[in-house]
């Protein structure tokens, strides 16, 4: 029976809104005429042999008969009305992952059709608009050829072709070979660095040598001749071994080097692993200080694992995904927040994802602005088009998992047009002990245990994924880097894993990320001392992969287990119960060696105390010699509002900043996330009267998670990257302390705050092309003191953390010039923190006459990294040191009070400073204000650390006080009817204009 | 005396993602709830016969791919068909929250069950073009012939919306007179006190004629705590919206069973 392939286009009656988006964004953006689009979707259906009656059957699939209607031939082309003047077809490259197709191949199989699918979409332009214009809304709106194809007709050649009678489904053929070679490095060192970049290996020629050198031993030779491996050189299996688990991505090399530092003063200083010495030692300094016994596992396993109440345990972990995100905006952060999912998923003995964060460091979205355009860099995907992508992304991601959107971010900077930074985070529950009496945060795996795999089959897609992460951008990315994740495999994995951790199905597990088998195995071999795993039992998307791709391959939605043999058949008879695909590739031994076979042949024998300790430390240099002005290429001063506004008014001031993208209102995007599924979540997004005041954290309860009823647990977020280039140190302290300062206004308990840190930071490494490493290094090392400072001055472990160390440009600008565009140095530090129900406020103003304070400093202090200073050319001076000590006291009363009832709303003092503060207060409780104060902008505006805007019932303003005795605070002023802010009784700016100016968003 | 609990079976799987807080608010309504993964269901189709109640959550079942609740439809109608058919007809109370309100208009349940095949509606894209979670008032409509919200006290209930596809679209050319039959035979339980996604008439939720099978956008199964509100402190109640239809169903199937062991006795 020979395959025939029918094609169904499917238009719906009503055209969605998207379409006029990418309509008004072709016009805006491209400069491109179009009036008007319209999609029609594509789907191709392939079958052994001719399908009886398809279009009745696929009818019934395909098509919403109230909604839709259906093409099956040419014969509705040619209908009378506006002609499109060009029509493009987007479909999936070969081995792209295509959900829709996936989805479709099931439901036709529920009808007893066995059948291939493709889907994809046409569009239809309308409009004075030529075949380059069209190509080019295509290419730059519609579609990313990365993964999908683009083909352009005029409507006469669209109405020519046969596309409905030659139907052809995409395949993934590869030409080479599927065998495995040797890699010889008896090469010379311009060779070997030549190899390492065409392999994307991302090794240096000095790994490269350690490596070479292990390939020289005699007893290794002898033992490889007997294996039949080439003796003296590694397989490309092995080089490919290396290479992932010696990946900055995964090792972590440059926060274990030896650095030779020198600080501002000229003083020296030899800093033994920087995670050693300052983040490590945080933890276990405050957690022996403090004799703390919540610190169940921390920085041991894919997640920090903490212990808040009597029935559940929670963890957490963030993650970057800036490099995919790059590439494809919605595919790196679709597939961002799947796998930071998986990280939950295989924390301990795998505990249930409860909540979600993100937050976004991006250029800001009406970048580039007129004449800029001929500075941007060439490559990465303009900044609109990354913050839509990367939305839709963490959106999808997020809401069809299941998982709820609690907390998150948008920080806006030009220095991340050359890199976005995308921060993805997920907590978890676990019962403390499961079932059968283990306790879930303790993974013990034994030799005899089978290696399973499960969840998705393994493509091409996703290769390099981990070393390419450890590289810089440029034009050069390999196509395959970009992954599609697929949240419904995802789920049902999920789904699965809560049942067969419950039934005692495995003894442990870890998620398939970075590195792919490569790093999953090859870490959870070192519980048993080696394993011995068949490539070729792998379920693959299509034939052609070759050994090496298939062990470093990161297609998604996998995850790694230890099955005990004895429970194999239970475990394979659930999965398959549960439509999750599950295969054995093998067992863990303890024969000391990582062993990979191909159909029972062996391609790969490594030492695994060689793999995982061997490589040497990384010996690098240093220095910070205090603040540099930021790069040339962002001082495009001519694009901040200018001049200074009149000091005698502050309304002006007041409602650019609330306008500008880094504080206006974000509902619009923060409301397609579900933020409510699973029906925990105590503080929404948004909150007050109209629902849309800002929240500073998001708080999920625990008991219908399992708790108890009076817990509950605040995520916050903070960064403050924009002090960066004046003082790391002061940078990594306003990260903290905003992130503390967010869960504690929200009701966060401070004696059971936990930390983690997320570093994304430009190349740190000095080297020809990286002549400024040193500084670079020296701001990481400056940011590290200041954040091992802060956390044991708050007595706030650090349980989890991840750094990014790549996140340069180097390339092209419009003009054809060389550019590098770098981050900003940025800590992201994301804060959990135990809730007494009950206790939680909300940032909105309640009542007319509750008095108004300000807790911590209200004075005139550095406008350095605020918003004021970024939209007026104000000074950057940087305020007064903070006194982390004065700060956590503050805030323990704070807590203490927020707890006996005596606070109406608590909010942060953060983006925008004091007046802000006041300004959202007032937008959520829809009330005015009358405030007294000295009114300098540099009192207003600055946002120094350590402090709330609250609100108190006059009744209970004396013991309000009480409380806060021996802590710097000052009466404001009072909530009013009126509706407007009265400033020192000499201005008002009416509630309306505050409301207005800050719903602008964009 | 001890009464048997009425028994709902809350369907999982596939992307359906609300089955934990859906058998939570139907535990909480005085019911018993087993949550069953609808392969599980698949095989053993005769606990149907056991169970007084069906819940289809809400999620994404099949990814939302080819329209919402498509795929899960065609897997009940192709795979479990009469047994779940058969409990629609005795008039056990079925109730399909937001995904699975879209799953029993894609099946024909919503709102004629005796004319499956015939498709009057669909929930189609919002009309504000993507997902939104949000709150939403919700107006009971006392005229409604639905079971789940007979007797409300509240002329007006608060409960979450969280979907893409929320909005009632009926058959082009016949919208008038369905949105007029629907109406006047009391099928509309709730409207939404303002336009939200673009629905025709404001539909909120839609029931059968019999009143049991009731399909709806908003999720009560959000809001049986206060500790849920939309607003935390002062401002939250004790109980929440959601928690009154599930109490509402289960004291009338409750009132069921007292009138037949009386007739019974």
């Amino acid at each position: 029976m020979s395959e025939t392939a029918v094609r169904v286009e499917v238009r719906d009656n009503t055209q969605g809104k998207q379409l006029e988006k990418w309509t008004r964004a072709a016009n805006d953006f491209l400069g491109v005429p179009l009036q008007r689009l319209e999609e029609v979707k594509v789907y191709k259906v392939a079958t052994q042999g001719r399908m009886k009656d398809a279009p009745a059957l696929l009818g019934g699939i395909f098509v919403d008969p109230v909604l839709q209607s259906a093409a099956f031939s040419h014969a509705n082309d040619a209908e009378a009305g506006e002609k499109p003047g060009f029509i493009a077809e987007i479909s999936y490259r070969p081995g792209v992952t295509d959900n829709p197709a996936r989805a479709a191949q099931e439901a036709l199989a529920l009808t007893g059709v066995t059948a291939t699918v493709a889907s994809g979409s046409l569009y239809f332009f309308y409009g004075d608009i030529d075949a380059a214009g069209a190509r080019k809304i295509a290419g730059e709106l519609l579609a990313n050829e990365l993964i999908q194809k683009i083909d352009v007709w005029s409507h006469d050649d669209f109405l020519k072709n046969d596309r409905f009678d030659k139907v052809s489904l995409p395949r993934a053929v590869f030409s080479h070979p599927v065998e495995v070679e040797a890699v010889s490095l008896e090469l010379d060192d311009g060779a070997l660095a030549l190899l390492s970049k065409e392999r994307f290996l991302a090794l240096t020629v000095e790994e490269l040598h350690h490596i070479r050198d292990y390939y020289r031993r005699e007893d290794i030779r002898a033992a490889r001749e007997k294996l039949g491996l080439p003796p003296a050189a590694p397989t490309d299996v092995e080089i490919e071994i290396f290479a992932q688990t010696w990946s900055e991505h995964c090792k972590h090399k440059i926060f274990a080097a030896k650095i030779d530092y020198t600080g501002p003063e000229g003083e020296k200083r030899e800093i033994d692993s920087l995670y050693k010495s300052y983040i490590k030692k945080a933890t276990t300094d405050i957690k022996a200080a403090r004799k703390l016994d919540w610190l169940i596992s921390v920085f041991s396993d894919n997640a920090g694992i903490v212990r808040f109440d009597g029935k559940v345990d929670l963890c957490i972990k963030v993650e970057t995904h800036n490099s995919p995100s790059a590439l494809d905006p919605y595919g790196g952060a679709l597939t961002g927040i799947l796998g930071v999912n998986r990280d939950i998923l295989g924390c301990g003995l795998g505990a249930r994802p409860i909540a979600n964060t993100d937050v976004f460091c991006f250029a800001p979205p009406d970048m580039p602005r007129g004449e800029e355009a001929e500075l941007m860099p060439q490559g990465p995907k303009p900044p609109r088009r990354i913050l839509d992508g990367v939305h839709k992304g963490v959106e999808d991601g997020g809401n069809k998992s299941g998982i709820p959107t609690v907390n998150g971010a948008f920080f806006f900077d030009r220095d991340y047009a050359g890199k976005p930074l995308v921060f993805v985070g997920t907590a978890g529950v676990m019962p403390p002990v499961l079932p059968d009496g283990r306790p879930s945060s303790e993974k013990k795996l034994s030799a005899g245990d089978r290696i399973v795999v499960i969840g998705g089959a393994v493509g091409a897609d996703g290769i390099h994924g981990a070393t390419f992460s450890s590289l810089e951008l440029d034009e050069n990315a390999p196509a395959t880097a970009v992954q599609i994740g697929d949240p419904l495999t995802q789920k049902r994995v999920l789904d699965f894993l809560m049942e067969a951790r419950d039934a005692g199905l495995y003894s442990a597990i870890t998620d398939n990320g970075a590195g792919g088998l490569s790093s999953s195995i090859g870490e959870m071999a070192q519980m048993s001392g080696g394993a011995s795993l068949d490539l070729a039992l792998c379920p693959v998307k299509y034939p052609g992969l070759s050994p090496w791709e298939l062990m470093v391959s990161e297609s998604q939605e996998r995850m790694s287990l230890a099955v005990p043999p004895e429970k194999l058949a239970g475990f394979m008879e659930l999965a398959a119960r549960r439509g999750v695909s599950a295969c054995d590739l093998g067992a863990f031994d303890a024969s000391g060696l990582l062993t990979v076979l191909y159909k029972g042949k062996i391609v790969a024998s490594l030492d695994l105390a060689f793999l995982h300790d061997s490589l040497p430390q990384m010996q690098l240099r240093a220095v910070w010699n205090g603040p540099k002005p930021r790069a040339r290429w962002s001082e495009n001063t001519a694009l901040r509002e200018g001049r200074m506004p009149a000091p005698e008014k502050a309304g002006p001031a007041l409602l650019a900043l609330l306008s500008s993208p880094n504080i206006t209102s974000k509902e619009k995007w923060v409301r397609a996330y579900d933020h409510e599924v699973q029906a925990a979540t105590h503080l929404k997004p948004f909150t007050g009267k109209a629902a849309d005041g800002p929240s500073d954290a998001g708080v999920v309860w625990l008991y219908p998670h399992g708790g108890e009823k009076e817990n509950g647990v605040a995520i916050g977020c903070g960064l403050a990257p924009r002090l960066s280039p004046v003082d790391p140190l002061r940078m990594a302290q306003c990260a903290v302390d905003e992130a503390v300062r967010n869960v504690v206004a929200s009701g966060g308990d401070p004696d059971t705050l936990c930390l983690l840190d997320n570093f994304c930071w430009p190349d740190p490494v000095e080297s020809a092309k990286n002549p400024d490493g040193a500084y670079k290094l020296g701001q990481l090392v400056r940011a590290c003191q200041g954040l091992y400072d802060i956390c044991t001055a708050y007595g706030a472990p650090l349980v989890s953390g991840k750094d990014s160390m790549k996140n340069d440009f180097r390339g092209k600008d419009a003009r054809g010039q060389d550019i590098v565009v770098s981050v900003l140095p940025t800590l992201m530090v994301t804060a959990m923190a135990k809730v007494h129900m009950g206790s939680v406020a909300g940032s909105a103003f309640r009542a007319p006459d509750d008095l108004i304070y300000i807790l911590g400093a209200n004075m005139a202090q550095g406008l350095a990294g605020s918003e004021f200073a970024a939209i007026y050319k104000a000074e950057d001076d940087l305020g007064p040191a903070i006194s982390p000590e004065r700060n956590i006291r503050l805030y323990r009363l704070l807590h203490k009070a927020m707890r006996a009832g005596l606070l109406r709303s608590v909010h942060d003092v953060s983006e925008g400073g004091m007046l802000v503060a006041v300004a959202e207060g007032m937008i959520g409780g829809r009330l005015g204000a009358a405030l007294e104060t000295a009114a300098g902008f540099d009192v207003l505006f600055n946002e120094a650390p350590g402090r709330f805007i609250v609100s108190v019932a006059p009744e209970k303003s004396a013991d309000f006080e009480t409380a806060m005795a021996g802590t710097e605070f000052s009466l404001l002023g009072r909530v009013t009817a009126a509706e407007k802010l009265a400033l020192n009784e000499r201005e008002e700016i009416p509630l309306q204009d505050i409301v207005t100016a800050w719903k602008k968003g964009f | 005396m001890s009464m048997k609990k009425p028994l709902f079976i809350v369907m999982t799987g596939d992307g359906i993602n609300c089955e934990r807080e859906t058998a939570f608010a139907i535990e909480l309504g005085g019911g018993a709830a087993r949550v069953m993964h609808v392969n599980d269901l698949l095989e053993t189709p005769e606990v149907l016969k056991e169970a007084d109640g069906f819940a289809i959550p809400g999620g994404f079942s099949f990814g939302d791919e080819l329209g919402s609740g498509q795929i899960m439809a065609l897997k009940i109608r192709h795979k479990l068909g009469e047994a779940f058919f058969a409990l629609v007809e005795r008039q056990g109370p079925v109730i399909g929250i937001c995904n699975g309100f879209q799953v029993l208009v894609k099946l024909g349940l919503l709102p004629y069950p005796a004319r499956r095949d015939e498709r009057l509606l669909a929930l189609a894209p919002n009309a504000g073009g993507g997902f939104i979670d949000r709150w939403a008032a919700l107006e009971v409509q006392k005229d409604s012939v639905c079971q789940w919200t007979q007797g409300l006290e509240k002329s007006t209930i608060e409960l979450p919306i969280r979907h893409g596809e929320g909005r009632i679209a009926f058959l082009q050319g016949g919208e008038d007179e369905i949105y007029r039959q629907l109406k006047a035979e009391g099928l509309i339980p709730l409207t939404y006190a303002e336009d939200v996604n673009g629905s025709h008439g404001r539909i909120a939720a839609l029931c059968d004629p019999t009143g049991m099978v009731l399909g709806m956008m908003p999720h009560p199964e959000a809001f049986v705590f206060g500790e849920t509100y939309r607003q935390t402190g002062e401002a939250a109640p004790v109980k929440g919206d959601g928690l009154l239809l599930f109490e509402n169903i289960i004291n009338i199937m409750n009132g069921r069973e007292t009138q037949n062991a009386r007739r019974a006795g």
